[in-house]
């Protein structure tokens, strides 16, 4: 009887003691799996936080001539590591005039002086988001009629509810923004919406008139580079805010975009925002730290585990070790069946927890998605009574989602490492037992 | 030998090697449990952590709305010192910081004025200047001495440029006056720390709100009772505290702390109001809470599978004594004596592995942290785990040991001992 046949019929009639030794592979298997399938999903939930955390650098180039011109911009968003999310501002001040051209009134009440030349002047703010300026987002205000500007082009603007009040001016109607040193410069532009201030200005009295919040337009960026600039067909911006995926390659990035042609970049000022990042940072690596850990101790535990298994099966088989080797049948013949026999079962251990695997990390991955349910949150009352309102849909930052799944490269390190693991295991119990003599493993039998 | 103990402990020593290996497996398992126990609870005490650098925080504000109005200002009442640090005591608070603006002019102790670049300093009276919007938002930065605590009197913050303008350094003293016309008091300030300005000045996303009139080299940072000192006797109609921050240590319990601090009766909650401000909380919470739950998961999984393991483990060990069992039933020994001599000789090694597991577990953790560089202080193993897998390991040790033993209890001596190989 060959050794192939031996292996096979032995494992065909202990059913028994087979299948438990499938069953034990098999959760050591799907342990391991399941082990490495989260640990890629933690790096996963790892890489979101340190997006969600934004951290972003800015670029000033304000003092260069031209700003920073669109294919600059565009080389930029190229370079890798930006999340795409970015922000691009201008700001310049112009004289504002109706359709025909004529002055329109602008609020001098409250203004620490009205600056020569700027009798019919404000501020002009040009954002990739008019709803994401700082005017907005901090500032306290709100549109009140039409739509906030989100396009590059367009040549619209949102003027204050005051302003528009006093000049007459409603949504859709026509007005020119003019250069303030070269009035012949002018751009139509049309009223996209209105605006009003939730938050009075606390410097009143000693903003000049132009900056006060009444005589405040917003514009698209290439209304803003055409009189910053003189541009035409083409937006160039004076400020750039981009954002990364991984705040820890911020410095890799900046000096990446300062090496890019085009842009003058000795006169411009970079500045890195990663504070929310530099904060959570040290805690974060603590989390990574602990499931590190846990994959580590699962490892390692699950080996010695395996090894221990593995021995006590076959110190169960002194006896017939002892019968095999009196009938004169080779040790190496006899030890290759146990291996055999123990490969046979690894194998389809393998195969099976291949499918029990998947479908567990398919159930956790699933369990992952159900939390995210629609949280309400309390927004606290001036009379002190709480009411829950439905959050808005929360910001889309872009982040990816999270995939319980098993890689094919985790797949091929169990099966090696699996395989390895079951040879030296076996082979190392055996070996005591194939020192002995059968004689003296015969009687030493109970 | 009819006594079991010592058939038990026997049978043990006999079979030293087979007994060592069992108590090697448990040694294993029961120390896999244990660690996994202890990450689960490290991995939510980091995640809180996590949560607390958010810098998730309310203001407390008065609210304009609901007072009186003078054509100029608002005559709603001030926030008192009292009430900021009555609400500063609540449970669940970090930090606080509150601000008092005044814009004073500052001598040095030569009496002469400081050189700057405007015609006064924006100063702002702090209580934990730590706490301050500019230091939190990464704008300044401290650099040297210490940042101004409520426990501080007379003491200022300075920029670092104002310093080497006027040739500053900290422990000097300054002295500041706003409104010399209106008889205010000249108050001596100390310098206890100075700051660098990180942020782009230059960069015109600007609200033109007072402050942005004036250079960040301009800027100070002073304790509450300097601050209080600068207005004394002047006006106190338009000047007072009109808003104070509180940072909390748990993102999570924002909403909690806000409820608490509303309930403080001795506040009249009519005239001020409460906003929360936790949006790099909001960003990250969801993926914060993913790497919960998968770890918690990962756990769950351990335990199970540790479970399974050991009833593999026990029920193979009893199946190999089919043929002991037998000899031990045809002599006379009765049935509930032979399980229960297995039931013993399994917890005989578990009253070894389980503490031993304890102490290895505590080790553990740490040994492989350390090995690649990364330190676990976090995770540490709690007598409570302890009593909880010593609990339930037990039961399933019992349970395990009588399940596989029904198989071969069932049967008749004769049968046993005649389907022996």
């Amino acid at each position: 009887m060959n050794l192939y046949k031996r292996a096979y019929l032995y494992s065909i009639r202990k059913k028994g003691k087979t299948l438990t030794l499938l069953a034990f592979l098999l959760v050591m298997a799907t342990l391991m799996l399941t082990c490495l399938s989260i640990q890629s999903a933690t790096e996963t939930a790892n890489a979101n936080i340190k997006k969600a955390l934004l951290g972003y650098f800015t670029i000033n180039a304000k003092t260069l001539e031209n700003g920073i011109p669109e294919d600059t911009v565009s080389q930029i968003l190229d370079v890798d590591g930006l999340s795409g999310r970015y922000t691009l501002r201008s700001y310049t001040y112009a004289a504002y005039f109706d359709a025909d051209g004529n002055g329109l009134t602008i609020n001098t009440e409250g203004a620490a002086q009205v600056p020569e030349g700027y009798e019919n002047a404000g501020r002009v703010v040009a954002n990739s988001n008019s709803q994401e300026d700082s005017y907005f987002t901090d500032g306290g205000f709100e549109m009140v009629e039409g739509s906030p500007i989100t396009t590059e082009t367009g040549s619209q603007v949102l003027i204050h509810e005051k302003f528009a009040q006093r000049n007459g001016l409603s949504v859709g109607d026509t007005m020119l923004l003019g250069n303030v040193e070269d009035k012949d410069k002018t751009i139509p532009v049309t009223v996209a919406g209105i605006f009003t201030n939730t938050e009075e200005q606390d410097s009143i009295g000693m903003a000049p008139s132009y900056d006060l919040y009444d005589n405040i337009v917003f514009t698209d960026l290439s209304t803003a580079s055409f009189l910053l600039y003189g541009t035409e067909g083409t937006t160039n911006v004076q400020y750039g805010d981009f954002y990364v995926n991984d705040p820890d390659e911020l410095e890799r990035i900046m000096t990446d975009v300062q090496e890019l042609d085009g842009v003058d970049w000795e006169s411009c000022t970079l500045t890195r925002y990663d504070n929310d990042y530099q904060n959570a940072k040290e805690s974060l690596e603590g989390l990574q730290n602990i499931v590190f850990i846990a994959i580590a101790v699962v490892s390692v535990i699950c080996f010695l585990v395996l090894a221990l298994f593995l021995t006590l099966r076959l110190r169960g088989r002194i006896h017939e070790t002892g019968v095999y080797l009196a009938m004169g049948i080779s040790k190496g013949s006899v030890l290759l069946q146990y291996l055999l026999e123990v490969i046979l079962v690894a194998a389809i251990a393998l195969v099976i927890s291949f499918g029990t695997s998947t479908a567990i990390s398919h159930q956790i991955g699933s369990s992952l998605l159900s939390q995210v349910t629609s949280e309400t949150y309390e927004t606290v009352d001036l009379t002190g009574e709480s009411e829950a309102v439905e959050e808005e849909p929360a910001e889309d930052l872009g982040l990816a989602e999270i995939e319980v799944a098993l890689s094919a490269e985790d797949y091929a390190l169990v099966w090696a490492f699996g395989m390895v693991l079951c040879v030296a295991s076996t082979a190392l119990a055996a070996y005591p037992i194939m020192k002995m003599k059968p004689k003296s493993i015969l009687s030493q039998m109970s | 030998m009819n006594n079991l103990g010592i058939r038990a402990i026997l049978y043990s020593a006999r079979k030293w090697k087979k007994t060592l290996l069992v108590f090697c497996l448990l040694l294993a398992i029961t120390t896999l449990v244990l660690s996994g126990l202890a990450i689960a609870d490290a991995q939510e005490e980091q995640a809180e952590e996590v949560r607390g650098t958010t810098g998730a925080s309310f203001t407390v504000e008065r609210d304009i709305s609901t007072g009186g109005w003078n054509g100029n200002y608002s005559t709603q009442e001030f926030m008192s010192e009292d009430m900021i640090q009555q609400i500063a005591a609540v449970d669940g608070i970090a930090g606080y910081d509150a601000t008092l603006i005044t814009l004073p002019r500052i001598f040095n102790d030569k009496g002469e004025e400081l050189a700057h670049e405007n015609y006064s300093f924006y100063n702002y009276g702090s209580y934990n200047s730590q706490y301050h919007e500019l230091f939190l938002s990464g704008r300044f930065e401290l650099v040297e001495g210490t940042h101004i605590t409520d426990d501080m009197t007379g003491s200022i913050i300075i920029s670092r440029e104002l310093a080497e303008w006027n040739g500053l350094k900290v422990g000097d003293t300054l002295t500041g006056v706003y409104y010399p016309q209106n008889n205010t008091p000249e108050v001596d300030m100390e310098i206890v720390g100075i700051f660098d300005v990180v942020a782009d000045k230059d960069d015109q996303v600007n609200m033109y709100d007072d402050a942005s009139y004036y250079a960040y080299s301009s800027y100070v940072f002073c304790s509450m009772d300097a601050a209080e000192g600068l207005i004394k006797g002047w006006g106190e109609d338009g000047e007072g505290i009109s808003e104070a921050y509180y940072y909390v240590t748990d993102a999570a319990q924002l909403e909690n702390v806000i409820r608490e601090v509303q309930s403080i009766s001795s506040i009249n909650w009519n005239n001020y109001k409460i906003t929360a401000n936790d949006e790099v909380y909001q960003n990250i919470s969801s993926a914060l809470s993913d790497t919960g739950t998968l770890i918690t998961t990962l756990i769950i999984v351990i335990t199970a599978v540790s479970m399974v393991l050991i009833i593999l483990i026990l029920s193979m060990s009893i199946r190999s004594r089919k043929r002991e069992t037998g000899i031990l039933l045809a002599v006379g020994i009765a049935k509930p004596a032979v399980i229960l001599q297995y039931v013993l000789e399994t917890l005989l090694i578990a009253v070894v592995a389980f503490p031993l597991a304890y102490l290895s577990s505590k080790q553990v953790a740490g040994t492989l942290g350390t090995l690649f560089g990364k330190a676990a202080e976090n995770v540490i193993v709690t007598p409570e785990h302890f009593m909880l897998v010593a609990i339930v390991g037990g039961i399933l040790l019992v349970a395990a040991v009588l399940v596989s033993s029904i198989s071969t209890i069932r049967l008749k001596p004769k049968q046993i001992l005649a389907q022996m190989e």
